[in-house]
C-alpha cells in the first residue's frame, strides 16, 4: 500500500432506487469510491445503510425492482452500469468479481454435494472438466482447511457444521478465480471461535491469489482485523473513508463518533452503554443536508440544508461533513473519540495497525 | 434401508388390520337384510339359516379372525348382492384394468401440462409482467374454484361437439378416450402447476440461489438444476399414492361418460348394502393409501440426501 495504489474500480455518483408499491426508496444516494487494487476494504454500517445493495449492485444481483438511477461503476474500463441481461453480467460474476455470503446454512445448495457446487464454479471459470476438475475441487478443498477431500467431496452440506460450510462457501467462491471477492458479513452467522479461523483464510486466500477482498459488515472488531481501508455507511451514503488507523484513531465525521462510541469495549464499567439517538432517515423521502444531523446533537444549521461535500482530511483520509470546511466551528468530538485519538498518537509510534481494544 | 422399509410394512399391515377391524365392526351393525337377495321372501327360519351359514351368528371376534383367515389366503370374499355369489377379487380385476388406464395416462398428461407450467408461472414472476403467472393464476383459480362437475359438463358437451366424438366412452375408439382423459387430468394440472410454481419461487430466493447466480450460473441451469430440482421434492412424495389411486377411477367421470370402471362401485355396493364388497373396497382403499404414503416416503428420500433411514455416521 505504499507505493501510489492501483485502483481496479471506480464507484462514482452512484445512486440506486427501488420501487416498492409505487413508491421510489433511494437507498444509495451518490456513493463515490474507489477500490484499490489488492487492498481489504471494510464497508461499516449499521442494518439498512445500504452496504449489501452496494455490493449487489457491483455484481448485478439486486432484486428485479431496483436500478440504477444515475453514477456509473467503473471495472477494469468497463462500466458495469451498463450491463443489463443475465448473459451480460456473466462475465463479471464469478469470473471477475465472487461473493461469500452471510449465513452458510442457507448459502449452499441442500440437495448437491459440496464437491459438486465447488465442482460447478471450477468448470464455469477455469475451464476444466471431468477428472481434472474434480482434482481442482480436491486442492481447493485443502486449501480452506478441509481436510480428507475425496470423502468431503461427495458429502452433503447438512453433514457440514456452520464453519465448515463457510470454509466451502469460500472454495466455491475461490474456484471461481475472481479477483474481487466480496465477502458479505462474512462472519455474523458463525460461532466467535470460527470467525477469526474464516477471516484467517479468507486473508491467506487473498494473499495466494492476489484477491481484492471487500468486507461488507457491522462488526467492528472484524474490521479490525482484517481491513486496509474502512468506508462508513449511512442512510445510502459514504460518510467517510480512510486507511483504517485513521478511521478508528482519527475520525471526523459525527456519525463515525457515535459509532465508535457504541462500542462496547470503549464503555466505562458501570455506566451505561452509548447508543445513538433516534432512527435512521426515512429514504422513500429525500434528504436534506447532513443526513445524520436530525440524530447529532452537535449538528451545525448548515447541517440540515445542504448536503455536506466529501473532504480531504488527509490524501487518504475523507469525511462528508461541514466540520471539515474551514469556515465551521471548532466542534470537539465526544470524549470517547478524544481519548482514542490519543490512543492512537501514542500507538503510531510503533506502527500498530488497528485494534483489538 | 430395508430394516426401515420392514418396520414401515408391519406398521403398515397393523394399520390395515385396525381399519379392517373397525369396518367389520361397524358394518354387522347394519341390519342383516344386506346378506340377502330379495330379503322379504325368506321366512325367519330360512334367515336364520342363511346366517348360520354365512357365519354371522358367531361372536364378533370369532368372525374377525375367520375374516383374517380368508384374507390371508387372498381370499377378498364374495359380492352377497351386487353380482350374487360371485368373487370380488374378480370383480375388481375386471373393472380396474380400465380405470387404471385412463388414469394413468390422465397422470402422465397432467404432469407433462402441470410441471412446464409452473416452471414457466414461476420463472415469470420474475419478469415485468409476469404475464404468464397471471395467465396461470386464473387458469388455477378457475379449476379450484368451480365445482368439478361444471367443467366435467362443459367438456363432454363442448369437446364432443368440438372433435366430432360420440358424448359416451368407447373401449375400441381411441378418440373417445381424449375427452375423459382431458376431464380426470384438468385438476391435477392445476394441482402440479399451483404447487410447484409455489415451491420454485421460494426456493428461488434462498440463499443458495443467489450463491449459485453470483458464481456466474446461468440463468437456464440455476432454473433446470438448482431450483427445478430442489422444488419438485415436496411433490415428488403424492406421486406414488397418486398413481395408486387411478386405480380406484372417477366417480363423476367415469359415470358420465359411462366407463366401465371402477369409479362409483364404493358407492353403488353401499346403496346396495352389499357388505361383504364395501368390506373388500374400503380394505383396498386403505390398502392403496397405506402403500401410496410408504412409497412417497422411500421415493423422498431418493432425491432427498437430508433423509436418511439409517443411523448417521461420521458427520458432523
Amino acid at each position: 500500500m505504499e507505493k501510489q495504489p492501483e485502483t481496479i474500480m471506480q464507484i462514482d455518483d452512484l445512486h440506486f432506487a427501488f420501487t416498492l408499491r409505487g413508491q421510489l426508496l433511494h437507498v444509495l444516494r451518490g456513493i463515490t469510491l474507489d477500490v484499490y487494487k489488492g487492498e481489504s476494504l471494510a464497508i461499516v454500517g449499521e442494518s439498512g445503510s445500504g452496504k449489501s445493495v452496494l455490493v449487489k449492485t457491483l455484481m448485478g444481483l439486486n432484486d428485479g425492482n431496483g436500478y440504477v438511477e444515475s453514477g456509473h461503476i467503473l471495472y477494469e474500463g468497463k462500466d458495469l452500469t451498463t450491463l443489463k441481461t443475465d448473459a451480460e453480467w456473466r462475465g463479471i460474476r464469478g469470473r471477475e468479481i465472487a461473493m461469500v455470503l452471510q449465513d452458510p446454512m442457507t448459502s449452499l445448495n441442500p440437495l448437491k454435494t459440496i464437491g459438486w457446487q465447488i465442482q460447478e464454479a471450477v468448470e464455469l471459470h477455469q475451464d476444466l472438466h471431468g477428472e481434472e476438475a474434480k482434482q481442482a475441487v480436491y486442492k481447493i478443498l485443502g486449501e480452506v482447511g478441509i481436510a480428507d477431500a475425496p470423502r468431503r467431496y461427495k458429502q452433503y452440506p447438512h453433514e457440514f457444521s456452520g464453519g465448515m460450510r463457510q470454509r466451502v462457501v469460500i472454495a466455491v467462491a475461490v474456484a471461481c478465480r475472481p479477483k474481487v471477492l466480496i465477502c458479505d458479513e462474512p462472519t455474523t452467522a458463525l460461532d466467535v471461535t470460527i470467525q477469526a479461523q474464516i477471516l484467517g483464510i479468507i486473508k491467506e486466500m487473498q494473499k495466494k491469489y492476489g484477491l481484492t477482498t471487500i468486507y461488507i459488515t457491522h462488526d467492528l472488531g472484524v474490521v479490525a482485523n482484517v481491513a486496509d481501508r474502512i468506508a462508513v455507511m449511512y442512510a445510502g451514503d459514504i460518510v467517510e473513508v480512510g486507511r483504517c488507523e485513521e478511521v478508528f484513531y482519527d475520525p471526523r465525521h459525527p456519525y463515525t463518533w457515535a459509532l465508535l462510541s457504541s462500542l462496547p469495549q470503549l464503555g466505562v464499567k458501570g455506566e451505561p452503554l452509548y447508543a445513538i439517538e433516534g432512527t435512521p432517515p426515512n429514504l422513500f423521502q429525500e434528504v436534506k443536508g447532513d443526513a445524520f444531523a436530525p440524530r447529532n446533537p452537535g449538528a451545525l444549521k448548515i447541517d440540515f440544508v445542504k448536503r455536506p461535500p466529501m473532504l480531504a482530511v488527509s490524501p487518504t483520509h475523507k469525511a462528508r461533513t461541514w466540520l471539515l470546511d474551514p469556515r465551521a466551528p471548532q466542534v470537539n468530538p465526544p470524549e470517547h473519540i478524544r481519548a482514542l485519538r490519543e490512543k492512537g498518537r501514542a500507538l503510531k509510534l510503533c506502527e500498530e495497525e488497528g485494534t483489538h481494544a | 434401508m430395508t430394516k426401515y422399509i420392514i418396520k414401515r410394512i408391519l406398521h403398515a399391515l397393523i394399520t390395515l388390520g385396525i381399519v379392517i377391524a373397525i369396518v367389520f365392526v361397524l358394518l354387522r351393525q347394519m341390519p342383516v337384510e344386506g346378506y340377502f337377495n330379495n330379503f322379504d321372501k325368506y321366512t325367519p327360519a330360512q334367515i336364520s339359516v342363511g346366517l348360520q351359514k354365512l357365519g354371522l351368528n358367531d361372536p364378533i371376534p370369532v368372525q374377525i379372525g375367520h375374516y383374517f383367515k380368508q384374507l390371508l389366503q387372498g381370499d377378498l370374499g364374495t359380492s352377497n348382492k351386487y353380482r350374487e355369489g360371485y368373487p370380488i377379487a374378480k370383480i375388481i380385476a375386471k373393472k380396474a384394468p380400465i380405470s387404471i388406464e385412463l388414469g394413468l395416462i390422465s397422470l402422465v398428461v397432467a404432469l407433462g401440462v402441470g410441471l412446464p407450467m409452473g416452471i414457466m408461472m414461476a420463472r415469470s414472476t420474475r419478469t415485468k409482467y409476469k404475464l404468464w403467472d397471471k395467465f396461470g393464476t386464473v387458469f388455477i383459480v378457475v379449476v379450484q374454484a368451480v365445482p368439478s362437475a361444471v367443467y366435467h359438463l362443459l367438456i363432454q358437451l363442448y369437446g364432443s361437439e368440438l372433435l366430432g366424438v360420440s358424448m359416451l366412452f368407447d373401449m375400441d375408439k381411441k378418440i373417445t378416450w381424449i375427452l375423459p382423459i382431458f376431464s380426470l387430468a384438468i385438476g391435477n394440472i392445476a394441482y402440479y402447476a399451483m404447487w410447484l410454481r409455489r415451491y420454485m419461487v421460494d426456493e428461488s430466493n434462498k440463499d443458495y440461489i443467489r450463491l449459485a447466480r453470483a458464481k456466474g450460473v446461468p440463468a437456464g441451469k440455476i432454473s433446470r438444476v438448482h431450483i427445478f430440482r430442489n422444488a419438485i421434492v415436496p411433490l415428488v412424495q403424492y406421486l406414488p399414492n397418486s398413481i395408486l389411486f387411478t386405480l380406484m377411477g372417477s366417480l363423476y367421470v367415469e359415470s358420465l361418460y359411462s366407463i366401465p370402471g371402477m369409479g362409483g362401485l364404493l358407492v353403488q355396493v353401499i346403496k346396495l348394502q352389499d357388505n361383504t364388497m364395501v368390506q373388500a373396497l374400503v380394505l383396498v382403499y386403505a390398502g392403496i393409501s397405506v402403500l401410496g404414503l410408504l412409497f412417497g416416503d422411500l421415493l423422498m428420500a431418493l432425491v432427498d440426501p437430508r433423509i436418511s433411514f439409517t443411523k448417521k455416521e461420521g458427520a458432523r
